[in-house]
């Protein structure tokens, strides 16, 4: 990460202490309780989050990262959406898991929309059913990466993908048809 | 300790309703016409004491669906009755007012097979999310999203 010389004090100092201190909050938008017992895993002092300033918090008023577990169901995508509205930017999203990146075994039901990233926009995924407490660490750590990188170049901007230029066939979208 | 339900006895009472056949050691299933199974209930309610629903099950069998009332009582048999239901015409009288528990299992079987249980006080959706298209049963066989229909969810775009 570059420093910024174009900010002021007090902005560098807020970016700063964000860095030091993510905020986490934690929604189950339908998952198997598996991800969320991880979660909690992570939270204990043997992992010990605390050390990196990580604190888990009820409010995603209170939150900088937002950590969604499970394929989005039917039901939960207007609350997600909610929650995710309700978030002060900047904000930061992890899709945790298999079913928060396609929909793990939950992939073609009816009743879920199969990925995070149709309901609000993900920055980090992380792999696994359920991921490891060291994983989420791992997830949380390069999410803090990017924050950094975002406020070095100013904005999320430059990790948009961008549109295939007029003439070149577009590169292979990240939704396969998928379903029953 | 209540005396165990012999066959002997549950055929004495079910077998005017249709065949009874012992399938497991506590468990006997009588197969009922769909203007028997009230009748069928109540006798097993009543003489049988299986006052206890353990719950309602529906196999969509392809041309038919097999609605299925499983009882149970102190005396720890299960009696299943099952209704034959044309998929044509899905419906049943509802059986809300004699055994309150089936009422919460109506309303589920409708909103997820379709199946109509006339005589229902509040048949309304109760499991499937606010916004799911009316005339779409899920858990039908030959059920298949269709594309370009909402099923629900969210509508706008990720900004």
């Amino acid at each position: 990460m570059t420093e910024r010389t174009d900010m002021s004090l007090s902005e560098r100092l807020a970016t700063w202490a964000r860095l030091k201190s993510p905020w986490i909050t934690i929604f189950n938008s339908g998952a198997c309780n598996a991800c969320d017992i991880e979660i909690i895993a992570t939270l204990t002092p043997r992992f010990d989050v605390e050390r990196f300033g990580i604190l888990a918090k009820g409010s995603p008023r209170h939150a900088d990262i937002l950590i969604v577990t499970g394929p989005v169901t039917r039901k939960q995508a207007p609350r997600l959406r909610r929650i995710y509205e309700q978030m002060p930017e900047p904000k930061y999203v992890i899709a945790m898991g298999a079913c928060g990146s396609q929909g793990g075994v939950f992939q073609g039901l009816y009743h879920v929309l199969n990925s995070v990233e149709d309901v609000v926009p993900v920055d980090v995924y992380v792999a696994g059913c359920p991921p490891r407490p060291d994983e989420i660490i791992n997830g949380v750590v390069e999410t803090l990466r990017l924050m950094g990188e975002d406020v070095a170049r100013g904005g999320k901007e430059w990790r948009k993908k961008q549109p295939a230029p007029p003439g070149e066939p577009a590169g292979e979208g990240r939704k396969a048809e998928v379903g029953p | 300790m209540t005396e165990p339900l012999t066959l002997e006895r549950a055929k004495e009472v079910l077998e005017v309703f249709g065949p009874v056949a012992q399938l497991r050691s506590n468990r006997i299933q009588v197969v009922t016409a769909r203007e028997k199974a009230r009748d069928a209930l109540k006798a097993a309610l009543g003489p049988l004491s299986c006052e206890r629903l353990i719950q309602m099950s529906v196999t969509d069998a392809g041309e038919a669906f097999e609605l299925t009332y499983h009882l149970t009582g102190q005396h720890r048999t299960v009696i299943s009755i099952r209704v034959n239901l044309p998929r044509a015409d899905p419906s049943v009288p509802s059986v809300h007012d004699i055994l309150l528990a089936a009422g919460i299992y109506e309303r589920q079987i409708h909103d997820l097979f379709g199946i109509v249980f006339p005589g229902h006080p509040n048949l309304k959706r109760i499991i499937l999310n606010e916004d799911w298209p009316e005339k779409e049963y899920p858990m039908r066989k030959d059920w298949k999203p269709e594309k370009g229909t909402f099923y629900g969810g969210i509508k706008e775009e990720v900004k």
